[in-house]
C-alpha cells in the first residue's frame, strides 16, 4: 500500500477504501451550472455594447433632470432663471445670450419668451415630465398586471370585464383628462389622476390575453392536475413567462406618457407646472419667427431623446428578461 | 350570419347607450353649469337680474332646467281667459319690492308662487336693483320666476328620442292656418322651373306644413339626391357654432359663398349663394322683413346658402382616405419585404423608422415634417380653403400617413414572421417550392387575414380627422371638433361627437368582423360552424 497516502489523509487503508453510503434521496438531484435569473438578464443586457451607451445617456437625464434643477436652485419665478424686467434679454439665440450674460452652462441654448435660460428650464420641465410617466406607469402597471391576471384567470369576471372594456373604450379619453381638468385645477397630481383612471384598462386586457393563452398550455394542465393551487400556478408558472412581456409593454408605456402630456398641452388641456409640454406649447409662436426656433425645437428635441431613449432601454432590457435568450 | 350581425349590431347599441350616459353623468353631473357660459359674448352684455334671467333661460335651453317666468304665466292665463287683456298689464307689473306690489299683482303672484312650488318648482323673486338715487340699474328690474332642475335619466331619454326626427305634415302648429297639409311629387321642381314654363325634368317631393319645404331632390353636389324626411340631431351646439346641431356643424359646407344668379319663387332675379332646397318653415317670417318679402311666397325663407369649400368632414375624410391609402400601399409591401428579407438592410432601416415612430412624440415629427416639407420642397404648409391649390393637401396626408404606415410595417413584419415559422411553410419548403412561391401563395394570404379586420376601422375614422394634424396645418376639419367644443364648454357639442364617434367604433369593429370572414373561409360567426 502506498504510506504516502496513509500519510497524506492520516487515514488507515480500511477508512480510505470504505465504500460511500449510496444516499437515494441525493441521487435525484441534478447538478447544474447556478442558474440565477436577474443575473442572467443583466449579463445578456449588457453585453450589447449599444446598451452601455444608451443607459449612460439615459443616466445622464435622469441627472440633468433631477440633481442639476437642484444644484442651481432652480425656480421659475425667481431671477436669474428669469428675466422679465429686461427687454433686451428676451428670446436670444445662444451666441447673443453668451455675448449677453458671459459664457455659462445655462446659455448654450439661448433665452425664452421671458429671458430665461432654455437650458434650465427644459430640465426642469423634463423632470416633471419625466415624473409623470414613471408614476402613471407604475399605478398603471401595478393596477393593470394584477386586474387582468384575475381577469385572465376567471371566467365569470372576464364576462363583465369585457363588457366594461367594451363601453370604456369608447369613452374618448382626452374627454376624461379635460373632464378632469375643468373639475380640478389641472395640477400634476390632476393629471397622474386623469391618467390612470382608465389608463389600467388597456394594460389589463393585454394581460388578460396573455394570461388566457398561457393558462391553458398543457405544462399548465399538468401542474394543476398534481394539485398545485392557482396562486403558486399564477406567480411560478405564468409571471415569469410574463416579465418579458411586460418590461416590453413598459417600454412602450413610458415614453407614451410622455407623448401624451405634450399632446395635451398643445392643445391646451395639459396641466399648470412647466412640463416639457407646457414648454412647447408657449413656445409654440417662437417656431415661426427667424432667429427664435432654438426656443422650440430644443423642447422638442430633448422630449424626443428622452422618450426614444426609455423606448430603447426598455425594449432591450424586455428582450433580456426573456429568458430563451439566456442561452 | 344575418343574426349575428343584428346580435352584434344590439350589443353596440348598448354600448354606445352607455358611452353617452358617462359622458352625460361627467359633463352634466360633475361640471360646474356656469361654465357653459365661459364662450358666451351676449353673458357679458348683460348685468344685475338680467343675468339671472339670461342665465335660466340658456340653462333651459340647453336642458338643465324647467323655467318659467311670471310673464308666461300670465300670458297662459290670459290665453285660457282667466284673465282679461285689459288686466294684463296690471297683474303683470311686478313691484320692486314684495310690499310695493299692487293688490291685484300679490295676488296672481300668490297664485303664482303657489302652484309652482306644488309642482315642485323653486319661485325665486328678485328685488329691483337700485342706484344709490333710486333709479334702476341697467337690467336691474325686478324679476320672478319658477325653475326646477331636470334630472339627468330625463334629460338622457330625451336626448335619445329626440334623436331622429321624422318630418311631417303636422310639423307646423296645427293652430297656424298654412293652406292644406300635403305632400306633393313633382317632375318640375320649382327651383329649376322658377317660371313654371321652362320644362326642366327634376323630380321632387315637396311639402306644406313640414319643417323642410323640400322633403327629396335633386342636386349637383355629392351624393346628388338629398332627403329631408329624416334628421339626426346629436345636439345644438352653444358656443362653437351656436345654435346649430353638431350633425350639421360637421356636415355643412364651409369657405366663402359662392353667388350665381338665381330666380327667387317671387320671380326675383338676383345674384345669391342660397340655396333654396334647404329652405326650412320659420313663422311670420315672410312678413318680418322686406327682402323675405320680395322674394318668397310662403314663410319657407331660412335658407343655408352655397359655399365654396367642402364640409368639416369631407375635408377629414378627404385628408384621411388618401393617407390610409398611402399608408396601405406603403406600409405593407415594407413590412412584407422587412420579413422576406429579415435583418437585411431594410429590415434594420424599417425597424429604426418604426421606433422612430412610436418612441417620438408626435408632435415633434409632424412639425419636423412640416418644416422639412416647407423649406426644402417648398409645399404650402398651410391650409387655405379659398385657393384651390391641390398641393396643400400633401403635407397633411403625408404627415398622416406617417404613423399608420409604422403602424402596418410592424404588425405585417409581426405577421409574417409568425407565419414563416409555421408547420406548413416547413412542408411546402420541404415539397419543393421555391421561397418566392411559398411568400406569394402562402405566407402572406394568410399574414393579410388579421391587417383586414383593420381596414374598414381606418377608413371609417379618416372621417373624424385628426386633431394635431389639422392644428399644425390649419385644416378646417372635424378633428379638432372635441377639443374646441371642450375648450369652449360647449357640453351639446361634447355629447354629440361622443356619440357620433362611439357609433363609428362599434360599427368599425363590425365590419372588420364581417371583413375577416369574408377573407378567410375558415373564419365564421354562425353558431352551426362552432
Amino acid at each position: 500500500m502506498d504510506k504516502e497516502l496513509n500519510i497524506k489523509y492520516n487515514m488507515t487503508d480500511e477508512e480510505l477504501f470504505a465504500p460511500v453510503d449510496h444516499n437515494e434521496l441525493e441521487s435525484e438531484k441534478i447538478t447544474a451550472p447556478r442558474y440565477s435569473y436577474w443575473r442572467s438578464v443583466f449579463r445578456v443586457f449588457f453585453h450589447h455594447r449599444i446598451n452601455i451607451i444608451i443607459l449612460a445617456l439615459f443616466l445622464f437625464i435622469i441627472i440633468f433632470a433631477y440633481v442639476y434643477p437642484t444644484i442651481i436652485h432652480y425656480d421659475s419665478e425667481v431671477n436669474p432663471f428669469i428675466n422679465l424686467m429686461n427687454p433686451e434679454s428676451k428670446h436670444l439665440s445662444p451666441a447673443e445670450a453668451m455675448n449677453m450674460f458671459g459664457k455659462n452652462i445655462h446659455w448654450i441654448l439661448g433665452a425664452g419668451a421671458s429671458g430665461e435660460s432654455t437650458f434650465d428650464s427644459i430640465w426642469y420641465g423634463s423632470r416633471i415630465s419625466i415624473s409623470l410617466a414613471f408614476i402613471c406607469a407604475a399605478i398603471n402597471m401595478t393596477v393593470g398586471v394584477f386586474i387582468g391576471a384575475i381577469w385572465g384567470f376567471s371566467k365569470k369576471v372576464d364576462i363583465f370585464m369585457t363588457e366594461v372594456y367594451n363601453i370604456v373604450g369608447n369613452v374618448p379619453l382626452i374627454l376624461i383628462i379635460s373632464v378632469m381638468a375643468m373639475l380640478f385645477t389641472p395640477s400634476f397630481w390632476t393629471m397622474v389622476f386623469a391618467m390612470t383612471i382608465i389608463g389600467w384598462l388597456g394594460i389589463a386586457y393585454f394581460i388578460r390575453t396573455q394570461v388566457i393563452i398561457i393558462r391553458d398550455r398543457e405544462y399548465n394542465l399538468a401542474s394543476r392536475c398534481l394539485g398545485t393551487s392557482t396562486v403558486k400556478i399564477a406567480l411560478k408558472n405564468i409571471l415569469p413567462f410574463m416579465t418579458s412581456v411586460i418590461v416590453t409593454m413598459l417600454a412602450t408605456e413610458l415614453p407614451s406618457y410622455i407623448s401624451y402630456e405634450v399632446f395635451l398641452a398643445y392643445i391646451g388641456m395639459g396641466m399648470s407646472e412647466m412640463s416639457l409640454g407646457r414648454l412647447i406649447y408657449s413656445a409654440e409662436p417662437a417656431m415661426v419667427t427667424p432667429g427664435w426656433e432654438m426656443e422650440f425645437w430644443s423642447p422638442v428635441a430633448i422630449a424626443s431623446i428622452i422618450t426614444v431613449v426609455l423606448y430603447v432601454v426598455g425594449q432591450n432590457l424586455g428582450d433580456a428578461s426573456d429568458p430563451r435568450t439566456h442561452m | 350570419m344575418g343574426k349575428y350581425i343584428i346580435k352584434r349590431l344590439l350589443h353596440g347599441l348598448f354600448s354606445v347607450i352607455c358611452v353617452v350616459l358617462i359622458v352625460m353623468v361627467l359633463i352634466y353631473s360633475l361640471l360646474d353649469r356656469s361654465k357653459i357660459f365661459a364662450g358666451d359674448p351676449n353673458y357679458n352684455h348683460t348685468a344685475s337680474n338680467n343675468r339671472v334671467t339670461y342665465e335660466q333661460s340658456r340653462y333651459e335651453a340647453f336642458g338643465y332646467l324647467d323655467y318659467v317666468p311670471y310673464s308666461d304665466y300670465i300670458n297662459s292665463l290670459v290665453k285660457s281667459g282667466e284673465l282679461t287683456d285689459a288686466d294684463r298689464a296690471s297683474v303683470a307689473k311686478i313691484g320692486n319690492t314684495p310690499e310695493k306690489d299692487s293688490e291685484l299683482a300679490a295676488k296672481y303672484i300668490q297664485q303664482f308662487t303657489d302652484y309652482y312650488n306644488s309642482k315642485g318648482y323653486t319661485v325665486t323673486r328678485l328685488d329691483a336693483d337700485l342706484k344709490r338715487n333710486g333709479q334702476i340699474r341697467d337690467g336691474g328690474q325686478p324679476v320672478l320666476f319658477a325653475s326646477r332642475d331636470i334630472p339627468l335619466y330625463m334629460r338622457a331619454i330625451k336626448y335619445f328620442t329626440t334623436m331622429f326626427q321624422f318630418d311631417n305634415i303636422h310639423h307646423v302648429s296645427d293652430d297656424i292656418d298654412i293652406g292644406e297639409r300635403k305632400l306633393t311629387f313633382t317632375l318640375r321642381d320649382p327651383v329649376y322651373n322658377p317660371t313654371g314654363t321652362e320644362k326642366v325634368f327634376a323630380p321632387a317631393i315637396m311639402g306644406n306644413g313640414t319643417l323642410h319645404k323640400y322633403l327629396l331632390y335633386f342636386d349637383g353636389r355629392f351624393p346628388f339626391i338629398h332627403q329631408n324626411f329624416l334628421t339626426i340631431n346629436l345636439g345644438e351646439s352653444y358656443t362653437v357654432n351656436r345654435g346649430v346641431d353638431v350633425f350639421t356643424t360637421m356636415t355643412a359646407t364651409q369657405g366663402s359663398y359662392v353667388l350665381s344668379t338665381m330666380t327667387f319663387p317671387t320671380g326675383n332675379v338676383l345674384d345669391r349663394a342660397d340655396d333654396l332646397h334647404t329652405a326650412t318653415y320659420i313663422q311670420n317670417s315672410r312678413d318680418a322683413t322686406d327682402i323675405n318679402r320680395q322674394r318668397f311666397v310662403d314663410d319657407y325663407t331660412n335658407v343655408l346658402t352655397f359655399k365654396n369649400g367642402m364640409s368639416k368632414i369631407g375635408y377629414s375624410f378627404v385628408i384621411g382616405i388618401f393617407s390610409v391609402i398611402m399608408a396601405y400601399i406603403l406600409g405593407l409591401p415594407i413590412g412584407l419585404l422587412m420579413a422576406r428579407f429579415k435583418e437585411g438592410i431594410l429590415d434594420k432601416i424599417g425597424t429604426v423608422y418604426i421606433m422612430f415612430i412610436i418612441a417620438v412624440p408626435s408632435l415633434a415629427y409632424i412639425f419636423l415634417f412640416k418644416a422639412i416639407g416647407g423649406s426644402v420642397f417648398h409645399l404650402p404648409t398651410l391650409f387655405n380653403m379659398d385657393s384651390g391649390d391641390k398641393l396643400m393637401y400633401i403635407l397633411p396626408i403625408v404627415s398622416l400617413a406617417l404613423p399608420s404606415i409604422a403602424n402596418l410595417m410592424k404588425w405585417m413584419r409581426r405577421y409574417m414572421i409568425d407565419q414563416m415559422n409555421s408547420d406548413y411553410v416547413k412542408f411546402a419548403r420541404s415539397g419543393g417550392l421555391s421561397e418566392m412561391e411559398i411568400f406569394t401563395k402562402h405566407i402572406w394570404k394568410n399574414a393579410l387575414i388579421p391587417i383586414v379586420h383593420g381596414i374598414p376601422g381606418s377608413v371609417i375614422f379618416a372621417m373624424t380627422g385628426a386633431i394635431i394634424t389639422e392644428r399644425i396645418y390649419s385644416v378646417p376639419g372635424a378633428g379638432n371638433l372635441l377639443t374646441q367644443a371642450i375648450n369652449k364648454y360647449d357640453n351639446g357639442v361634447i355629447v354629440g361627437v361622443t356619440l357620433f364617434y362611439a357609433v363609428l367604433s362599434v360599427v368599425s369593429i363590425i365590419l372588420g368582423d364581417v371583413f375577416m370572414s369574408m377573407v378567410d373561409p375558415r373564419i365564421s360567426f354562425t353558431d352551426k360552424a362552432r
